[in-house]
């Protein structure tokens, strides 16, 4: 495991104690080079050694797109399977913490969904954490890790200490409900399901709340399994609305499950806009927004 | 005298000590005293009435007056070479001694490619094959440095590389089978010609972005270090592909985290249509390798004799000391950049001309043969028509089999195929039971 700052702990404490007990070889830093610290993680997983690259913050991955999407993700389709790069895993920290303005909060898993070859997997929590991240260093394919940094701190959950897998590629609903589907990833999650205690409590409306959890190759047919029986969708990211990766869940849904359709698919977002400093509050697709967009559906 | 041993207690034993006394007290780094590591000079003691600099950034004295270093480019790196333009050994003990044998393998590696790139680019011209690059005047790059290696070493290449294949013994069929996309193809038609992989020859498939592969053979060494595989990795690229971010990503992390490769950059003149003047300021690529603090050296491209004592001793070194080492071989590039250009645009016929005439790799290691009598007009004549006809066979080979199933666009984006991926196949499936006769599926296995 290696990158900026991963030898003493990392900035945010990830990697703490882990250079004493495995070794300075295997835990180590790198120079100040993102394309470097990809480039370099490609060629370690390519002689089949585990690698497990670290992004500071995802909003510095931007300089290793290209060995990600060029490299990384068409490493085994153009060789005919000669060579993979499979063992490569990226994590990076993702997502608003409060006060992280442009260069701090972004979470760009729309840049990358668009890149098929790699896979994208985002936890809500300490146990999904644990369980989804050994399966991306245990999966056969390139993996990008999101780290949602605001529940390093906040987030407290049991943990158990032996190894243990999540399946990739397989959403959660982790709330059953009959009138509305809503869908997020990573933080928003939890933001969603506040939505849902909402919307029982004023509305008498009952949500079914699903983790997307990968975001490529992702879950379709937990989606729409769950729209079809409820006729609604809401989906919600901090990321920006024009583009994002509730885009791509909206259009397919449409395709498949048009007549099952009691109303258009909501799409609650960031706006447009790189992410402010002191607008944070107001940027966020809070719960209030959230719970607004569900009652304009409930009532279309 | 009290106040003499207080100050020796708070300011440390050096002070009252000389220079050299004050070396000795520095930990040795793996790389010798006087050139130990900015790093471990940190658990140094300091001493403010020894008046050395103290930055962990550098390992340097301090000067007191302004002076700017000039970069020298007017006599840059020297260039070594053993053989002269005609072929001669210049110094003797540098002479390589390599067994008749090994030397007449350099010579056919180099001339099959010739032969094949020849047959190749006349195949794209003649619209057979999509796209093609000749190697033309860099064969002894290729083959000088290939024959230095050990065969388990890892090769990452750039694209014009095809002779570090050749001398791997990579068969014409293969060669053939990617640039046409048959059935043979390893690389199971996905890429554009000359994008050759080879996993059993340890020669990683070639990609279309530039440069992109140099970080990743320092992984790839990286790994071989901690595995104590005794191999060393080899980088290829152009001049112009070392301008690239990724190159110089390479360099440092190669440096900072010790690794056993070997940059070797082709500097041929060129990035396509763009001279090296236009390319760089600085005295070439060699020079910026002890900025990473990189063991450098630059090398005639065009003597095979040089490219493989150069490279055979980084490999030795590289290996034995875990370091990275950077060969700039200085060649030309004699074809055109690919079939998609005409370099007369932009350059003299003449100037190609003199590289073709009086300084070739190929004419250069024939000469040498022939003062040693290993070679003589006979055997070339016999030769060129052997060679030609081996090529020729593989090709008209390559020309009738037909190309993979279509089924292969949508495998191994994933170990596994994705469900939703599954599904575009199956729409492809059914779309070409409509629509199959716009499609040339004749030319497809089934």
């Amino acid at each position: 495991i290696f990158g900026e700052d991963v030898a003493f702990g990392g900035v945010f404490r990830c990697t703490v104690g882990l250079r004493d007990k495995y070794g300075k070889d295997r835990v180590f830093n790198t120079p100040l080079c993102e394309q470097g610290i990809v480039g370099f993680g490609i060629g370690i997983a390519v002689t089949g050694a585990t690698a497990i690259a670290e992004i500071q913050f995802a909003d510095y991955i931007f300089p290793a797109f290209d060995q990600i999407v060029n490299e990384a993700a068409k490493y085994r389709y153009r060789s005919g399977d000669l060579f993979n790069c499979g063992s490569l895993t990226i994590r990076s920290p993702w997502g608003c913490v409060g006060h992280g303005a442009l260069y701090h909060s972004q979470s760009p898993e729309a840049f990358f969904a668009h890149c098929p070859g790699i896979k994208v997997v985002i936890p809500r929590s300490p146990f999904q954490a644990k369980g989804l991240l050994l399966s991306c260093i245990e999966d056969k394919n390139p993996c990008i890790f999101f780290e949602p940094k605001i529940l390093y701190r906040a987030a407290v959950e049991q943990v158990p200490i032996e190894p243990y897998n999540i399946p990739l590629s397989q959403a959660e609903v982790i709330q059953e409900g009959s009138d509305v589907t809503l869908v997020a990833w990573g933080t928003q999650v939890h933001v969603i399901r506040e939505v849902a205690s909402m919307a029982k409590e004023k509305l008498g409306v009952s949500c079914e709340v699903i983790d997307l959890r990968t975001i490529i190759p992702w879950d379709v047919d937990t989606v729409c399994k769950s729209v079809i029986k409820t006729g609604r969708l809401l989906i919600s990211h901090e990321a920006p609305l024009t583009g994002g990766f509730a885009s791509e869940i909206s259009s397919t849904v449409q395709e498949e499950c048009f007549l099952n359709l009691e109303a258009p698919i909501s799409r609650v977002c960031g706006y447009d806009t790189p992410f402010p400093h002191i607008f944070e509050p107001f940027y966020i697709p809070d719960k209030w927004k959230c719970y607004d967009a569900l009652r304009k559906m409930i009532n279309y | 005298m009290a106040v003499a041993i207080a100050a020796a207690r708070a300011w440390g034993p050096s002070r009252g000590l000389g220079r050299a006394a004050l070396l000795a007290l520095r930990r040795p780094g793996a790389r010798g005293l006087a050139r130990s590591h900015p790093h471990r000079q940190q658990q140094q003691q300091f001493s403010s009435l020894d008046d050395k600099p103290q930055f962990p950034g550098a390992s340097a004295e301090f000067i007191d007056k302004l002076e700017f270093i000039q970069p020298n480019v007017i006599s840059g790196i020297p260039i070594y070479r053993v053989m002269d333009r005609q072929g001669q050994i210049i110094n003797p003990s540098e002479d390589p001694h390599l067994p008749q044998e090994k030397v007449l393998k350099f010579y056919k590696s180099m001339t099959l490619l010739n032969t094949m790139d020849r047959i190749l680019y006349e195949s794209q011209r003649q619209g057979r094959i999509s796209f093609y690059m000749t190697n033309y005047g860099e064969e002894g790059t290729h083959v000088g440095s290939a024959a230095a290696l050990d065969n388990m070493d890892l090769v990452f290449g750039q694209y014009r590389e095809a002779g570090v294949l050749m001398y791997r013994d990579y068969p014409l069929e293969l060669f053939m089978a990617q640039c046409y996309g048959n059935v043979s193809d390893l690389g199971k038609g996905r890429q554009m010609p000359v994008h050759y992989g080879c996993k059993e020859r340890h020669f990683v498939t070639i990609s279309s972005p530039l440069a992109t592969q140099i970080p990743q053979a320092v992984g790839a060494a990286y790994a071989a270090k901690r595995a104590n595989a005794n191999r060393v990795v080899i980088c290829y690229f152009g001049e112009g592909a070392a301008s690239e971010g990724d190159a110089h990503a390479g360099f440092n992390f190669a440096a900072t985290l010790e690794c056993p490769i070997i940059f070797f950059c082709r500097n041929n003149g060129y990035a396509i249509s763009t001279p090296t003047s236009e390319q760089y300021r600085g005295d070439g690529i060699a020079a910026r390798g002890p900025g990473y603090g990189i063991i450098s050296i630059r090398v005639d491209g065009n003597d095979v004799f040089a490219v493989y004592n150069a490279t055979k001793e980084a490999r030795r070194r590289a290996v034995a000391e875990n370091q990275p080492f950077l060969i700039e071989a200085m060649t030309y590039r004699i074809g055109h950049h690919s079939t998609s250009d005409d370099s007369s645009a932009y350059r003299s016929v003449d100037e190609v001309n003199y590289w073709d005439k009086q300084d070739h790799p190929i004419s250069r290691l024939r000469h040498y043969l022939l003062s040693r009598g290993w070679w003589d007009d006979e055997q070339e004549k016999a030769w060129r028509k052997q060679s030609r006809k081996k090529v020729m066979e593989a090709f008209e080979q390559a020309e009738r089999k037909l190309k993979p199933n279509p089924n292969l666009l949508f495998s191994d984006v994933y170990q596994e195929m994705p469900t939703q991926l599954r599904k575009q196949q199956e729409s492809l499936a059914r779309h070409l039971q409509t629509y199959g006769e716009h499609y040339p599926l004749d030319h497809f296995e089934k």
